[in-house]
């Protein structure tokens, strides 16, 4: 199977991690992600900028039932988690992420032959990292406003000798945040183009169970990214000492 | 299409795990969404789960308010029955007495009534009885006198003897009359004997007629 998968993907039929590319200033810019992450930025925009000129106290629509279910989840896991008075920003933060990476997510569900220029921008390290590192600076500047001097004190517990191992831990978290959604997703994308090497005849089955199954990893992906999100704020900033457990 | 990927065109494997500059852009365009969603979004939905919220809260109140008066109210209707009920007994017990007592009243009355019609008819008997009496007293005598006179043929000049005789006579109808009324009922005798004194009447008066 792996033998035949090389093979495939040296006859050039299974491509990972290369994108159509610009090059503007000098910079390389990877204009498939671009062109779908914006795709998938607009249909969160409008979803919101809809929401805001429709959200109503009385009877909700089905979005702003969606929304306010979301929203319900996130505040009670920050409110147990860290407390929503010690970062309210998280709210929306996490809002935010799960709802724009469950759309990028999904942007896997349109048809393969659309893959080359609208593929899942999460396929694409570029943005799992630029969400990823935004969050941890985020954590690591909460974390010292909120604690002060206190902050860095858990690096050295609970043994001075860990500080290596907790600074490796500390730095690791972006990596492993932004790494986990790609992976997925990249495989997500693998998974079809490789399923796309059988018969047209019979790919038809395969490819659609796998595409549901995507949806599905999608979903739990975006959950993931935005719960961790909240946990790491809360191993952060949480007013006591968090047992941290990974 | 290959022209796209200079990385792989590099030869050796491509390093889609380094980002390059496609980050700045990325980061740029989740910062606009991350904006929009928490500037636009997310107030005037938590004001709406709010406004809910209190909605909620105000009618829970409101039907707990609403079944406490409902209570109360029924509360204040079975007292109300109560006391109707009792007020009712009460009334109705009034009104028995009432009954009993003009059917006593009336019965009293009607008693009465009965006593003095009975009363007067006696009186009205006994005066009639009384008048018949005197009438046949003065009319008897007379016939008793022109009939004696014609029986014996002499004339009865002698006034006192005549009246002693008269008055003797009388006396003696008067006491079988008293004895036959006190044997029979109030009114027969004396109308018999009125009856009968009337005939007496007229047979003397045909008698003379023909004579």
């Amino acid at each position: 199977m792996t033998s035949e998968l090389f093979a495939a993907a040296e006859g050039g039929n299974v491509q990972v991690g290369e994108h159509p590319q610009w090059h503007i200033l000098g910079m390389t810019i990877n204009a498939d992600t671009v062109i779908s992450t914006a795709i998938a930025a607009l249909i969160v925009v409008a979803f919101a900028l809809y929401l805001a000129r429709t959200a109503t106290g009385k009877v909700p629509s089905r979005l702003q039932l969606i929304f306010e279910t979301v929203t319900e989840q996130v505040e009670r896991q920050v409110e147990s988690n860290l407390g929503i008075r010690t970062a309210p920003f998280v709210v929306p933060l996490a809002i935010t992420l799960f709802f724009f990476i469950l759309i990028a997510n999904w942007l896997a569900v349109l048809p393969h032959a659309w893959e080359e220029y609208i593929r899942p921008p999460t396929a694409d390290v570029n943005l799992t990292f630029a969400m990823a590192i935004f969050v941890m600076i985020l954590v690591w500047i909460t974390g010292i406003r909120v604690k002060g001097r206190h902050y860095f004190k858990h690096f050295v517990e609970p043994y001075p000798v860990l500080l290596p191992l907790n600074l490796v831990e500390e730095l690791t978290k972006p990596i492993t945040l932004s790494l986990r959604l790609f992976g997925n997703i990249l495989a997500g994308t693998v998974m079809v183009s490789v399923l796309a090497l059988m018969p047209a005849a019979i790919q038809w089955l395969p490819t659609s169970a796998w595409k549901l199954f995507d949806l599905f990893i999608g979903l739990l992906q975006a959950l993931i990214f935005a719960l961790l999100t909240i946990l790491y704020f809360a191993f952060a900033a949480a007013p006591q000492e968090e047992e941290g457990a990974h | 299409m290959s022209s796209y990927y200079l990385a792989a065109a590099g030869g050796g494997g491509n390093l889609f795990l380094i980002p390059n500059a496609t980050f700045f852009v990325e980061l740029v365009i989740f910062l606009i969404v991350l904006a929009v969603v928490w500037r636009y979004a997310v107030p005037p939905v938590k004001r709406g789960m709010d406004e809910r919220r209190e909605m909620v809260r105000r009618q829970i109140e409101e039907s707990q308010q609403a079944s406490k008066r409902l209570a109360e109210a029924e509360d204040r209707y079975s007292k109300a029955l109560a006391e109707a009920r009792v007020e009712a007994a009460k009334i109705r017990e009034t009104a028995r007495a009432d009954a009993q007592d003009i059917k006593d009243e009336m019965r009293h009355q009607a008693e009465q009534e009965v006593a003095r019609i009975r009363e007067r008819g006696e009186e009205q008997l006994a005066h009639q009885r009384e008048q018949i009496v005197r009438e046949m007293r003065s009319e008897l005598g007379n016939l008793a006198v022109t009939l004696a006179g014609r029986i014996v043929g002499e004339s009865v000049a002698d006034d006192a003897r005549r009246a002693g005789t008269v008055d003797r006579f009388l006396d003696e109808l008067h006491g079988m009359a008293a004895s036959d009324s006190s044997s029979g009922d109030t009114g027969g005798p004396s109308n018999s004997s009125a009856d009968s004194a009337g005939d007496g009447v007229v047979t003397a008066r045909n008698g003379r007629r023909r004579r």
